[in-house]
């Protein structure tokens, strides 16, 4: 420390004057910048095509053909596939969004049933346009994918995305259960009462380490497909007005009656009776012992004890033909089944396409990828392992299941053409708290007995709050 | 300084005419300059990654943000909010109970595992325990979780099956409420306890011999010498490692997020995963900082206690 007298010398002031001046220049000059973004990173923003994957989707040779092919047909447009590593849907979006808040966001992202209308509502661009130009060189595509599949990617009317590919909720039945149980493979028509009742029969001819029906605790595939298959659902769902101007180009009159232009998701209803009753059967099925409660999580246990022959039954999609053939399981050592029909026999899908979004800069370019992604030749290559299930009917064929099975692998597209009412999961805008909250109550509805009104009662009330709030 | 330039300063400000300031010697002047050098990466970096976060989120915790629109004022709504959030209350009673039995277990173990190595054993055995009690520690923490997720299904897990071995039937290690918040305390513990363990051999090791041996003369022996003489000369390694153990308790989220989802309900939702959910699930980030701060102020009212109880129960020698 040094000492300084009161006054200051002519060449102390003429220091702390340049210190100043230094330091105004320095803060103007931030306070006029325009904001730094991870964009301005030398490197980060080479002009490319940017198109955002879920990381696990597709294999790295695939992402390489698709990019590739793209090169050579659009030569004057650079392609980046940026494969985000991400544990589900949601934590994909939740990286997607970190971009976007960063600066650096893709100009089109890979986006399922979960996030189509949050990217609609706020962050999407309409399609509308360049489909109504393209219309002719799409007509073949939307001959081949069900309208249910196109619906669910309409948000008030307009299209966002083309499907790629989808997977509906059926029942995977492991066929050495059955022989063990001495039961037959159920036939379509199947009603809750049989699957009830095959779940007994598996439960007496196995040991205390088997169980007879598994189900993971998610928004896909858990208890949605119950509420589904009695009737009802997590919240009031409706069609939002529009969408003629596609159906009328695109599909015939059998097809397109009813349809509208898209979901809406809206009023909860966990406390109606309907989805007490739904609680309430799964409920039993635990307190039977026939099935256990459920976990959080993907699932990724599950390949493992159905195909060792602990699991008799459990809801898969298409996905899990490649995930069983990997795990080693034989094409004939099990089969699928649509949902057993409770009131109805509607059956729950989610789908997945790319999503322009209204930040990019190049969405002609863009627009031309989501063409190309959509064609059946890319999708052909891109979708080759039987890890979900292609959009387009025309590619679902015996040639592609024969080694992975299973035998009855029409069922997945059935699923859509024999059960036109088949809808997509509950997806509004705040799909996030929705979720949430679905997995948050149905765990302590289903943790201990009695605790289903209570948890339900609970439930409507997170609901209602989590619809109200505007994102 | 010396007192020579003290004192010179202080005879020219008295006498000579003023404006003069004294600049000191080049040699000091280097010497203050390399300080300021080599200060500085580490001063950039706190303040860069510590200091503009702490005050980004006390800031943001005033705004609405959902990253897709720029941030609007919201006065004290996130607090109100989060204050009548059932989901957030229940997440600091679950933090709170996880952190005083979770840190006890930790410390109780760690104690206990030190003293016993601390006996007559061979010097290779001694460092193979010590080993294998820290290994745990330089594996992730989500990868722990995942491998435990498996072994503590109720179902399919190897827990349950040795259990039953023995004819217990299964427990619900992961899908019943209390099952789930042993489970992750079990685990984080099984993770966390070599740090403390690590502090405590070091603690021991520093412990003269002569100390124990007077004791043993006066005729203290076994629990009575612990309780005497040992634990009132590790009092000063017991406060750090019962600070650290505090701090990382209040912000535990992979052992919970991986293996319970916070589930069943809420029963094992911390505090910081309530921050992740508001924040990247939810777009709530505003909400999201309320609770980083209110966070940050347990910790340092936790931490200020301990060390305000330190003056009357830790010894130094």
């Amino acid at each position: 420390m040094w000492m300084t007298d009161s006054h200051l010398s002519r060449r102390a002031l003429l220091r702390y004057g340049a210190y100043g001046a230094g330091a105004a220049a320095l803060a103007g000059t931030a306070a006029s910048w325009d904001r730094l973004t991870g964009a301005d990173i030398p490197g980060r923003d080479d002009g490319s095509l940017v198109v955002a994957t879920l990381g696990s989707a597709f294999d790295p040779a695939a992402v390489q053909a698709l990019s590739a092919g793209f090169r050579k047909l659009h030569p004057d447009v650079p392609l980046r596939v940026n494969a985000v590593q991400a544990v589900d849907w949601s934590d994909f979006f939740a990286k997607i969004l970190t971009q976007i808040a960063a600066g650096t966001a893709p100009d089109l992202v890979y986006v399922a049933t979960e996030g189509v209308q949050l990217f609609a509502q706020r962050l999407g661009v309409p399609l509308d346009r360049w489909v109504r130009r393209d219309a002719a060189e799409l007509r073949e595509y939307f001959a081949d994918v069900h309208p249910s599949l196109v619906e669910s990617m309409m948000y008030e009317g307009s299209l966002h995305q083309l499907p790629v590919e989808f997977n509906a909720a059926d029942m995977y039945l492991n066929r050495q259960v059955l022989n063990r149980a001495g039961a037959g493979f159920p036939p379509a028509d199947w009603t809750r009462d049989d699957f009830t009742a095959l779940l007994r029969e598996m439960k007496r001819s196995s040991d205390s380490h088997f169980t007879p029906y598994f189900w993971t605790n998610r928004l896909w595939g858990g208890v949605v497909p119950w509420l589904f298959d009695n009737g009802t659902n997590l919240l009031a769902e409706s069609r939002a007005p529009g969408g003629s101007w596609l159906w009328d180009t695109f599909y015939p009159a059998a097809d397109r009656a009813g349809r509208g232009g898209g979901f809406r998701w809206t009023t909860p209803q966990a406390t109606s009776a309907r989805v007490e009753e739904t609680y309430d059967y799964l409920a039993s099925l635990i307190q039977e012992d026939l099935c256990t409660r459920p976990e959080g999580g993907n699932g990724t246990n599950l390949v493992g004890v159905f195909s060792t022959g602990r699991v008799g039954v459990t809801p898969a999609g298409g996905f899990w033909a490649g995930g069983l053939h990997l795990a080693g399981m034989k094409a004939n050592a099990y089969d699928v089944q649509y949902f057993p029909r409770w009131r109805t026999q509607r059956m729950q899908f989610g789908a997945a396409g790319y999503a322009m979004l209204r930040t990019s800069k190049k969405q002609d370019a863009a627009w031309e990828f989501i063409k190309y992604a959509a064609r059946k030749d890319v999708m052909t290559e891109l979708f080759t392992a039987n890890q979900t299930t292609p959009a387009r009917r025309s590619m679902l064929t015996a040639g592609r299941y024969r080694e992975t099975g299973p035998t009855r692998w029409q069922v997945f597209y059935d699923t859509l053409d024999k059960f036109p009412d088949t809808g997509p999961i509950p997806a509004p805008p705040q799909v996030a708290e929705v979720t949430d909250v679905l997995l948050k109550y149905t765990g302590t509805a289903l943790a201990s007995p009695r605790s289903v009104a209570p948890a339900l009662r609970r439930m409507q009330g997170d609901l209602e709050q989590a619809m109200e709030r505007a994102l | 300084m010396t007192n020579t330039q003290i004192s010179a300063g202080r005879a020219r400000s008295a006498s000579a005419p003023p404006a003069v300031s004294v600049r000191p010697p080049a040699r000091e002047r280097g010497t203050r300059l390399l300080t300021a050098l080599f200060l500085t990466p580490t001063i950039v970096g706190i303040v860069v990654f510590t200091v503009v976060p702490i005050v980004g989120s006390i800031v943001l915790s005033f705004f609405d943000w959902n990253v897709i629109d720029p941030p609007s004022f919201a006065g004290g709504a996130n607090y109100r909010e989060i204050a009548s959030d059932s989901t957030v209350l229940v997440s600091f009673r679950n933090t709170l109970v996880f952190m005083v039995l979770a840190v006890a277990l930790q410390l109780v173990i760690a104690l206990s595992l030190a003293l016993t190595l601390n006996g007559r054993m061979p010097g290779w055995l001694r460092s193979v325990f010590r080993s294998a009690f820290f290994f745990p520690l330089v594996l992730s923490a989500a990868s722990i979780s995942v491998v435990m997720k498996y072994l503590f299904n109720q179902d399919f897990g190897v827990v349950n099956w040795l259990i039953g071995l023995f004819g217990i039937a299964p427990v619900p290690w992961l899908t019943s409420e209390h099952g789930a918040m042993a489970t992750v305390i079990i685990v984080y513990v099984w993770q966390q306890f070599g740090f403390s363990f690590l502090l405590f051999v070091g603690g021991l090791n520093n412990i003269p011999k002569e100390i124990h041996e007077a004791a043993a003369l006066d005729g203290a022996t076994g629990p009575r010498k612990h309780l005497a003489i040992t634990l009132p000369l590790l009092s000063p390694t017991l406060l750090v490692a019962s600070v650290v153990g505090i701090i990382n308790a209040l912000q535990v989220f992979e052992q919970p997020y991986v293996l319970t989802d916070g589930g069943p309900g809420d029963s094992t939702r911390t505090v910081v995963m309530v921050i992740y959910e508001r924040a990247f699930e939810q777009l709530r980030f505003g909400e999201a900082s309320a609770v980083g701060v209110l966070l940050f102020v347990l910790i340092m009212a936790v931490t200020a206690v301990q060390f305000r109880l330190s003056r009357r129960f830790v010894h130094y020698q």
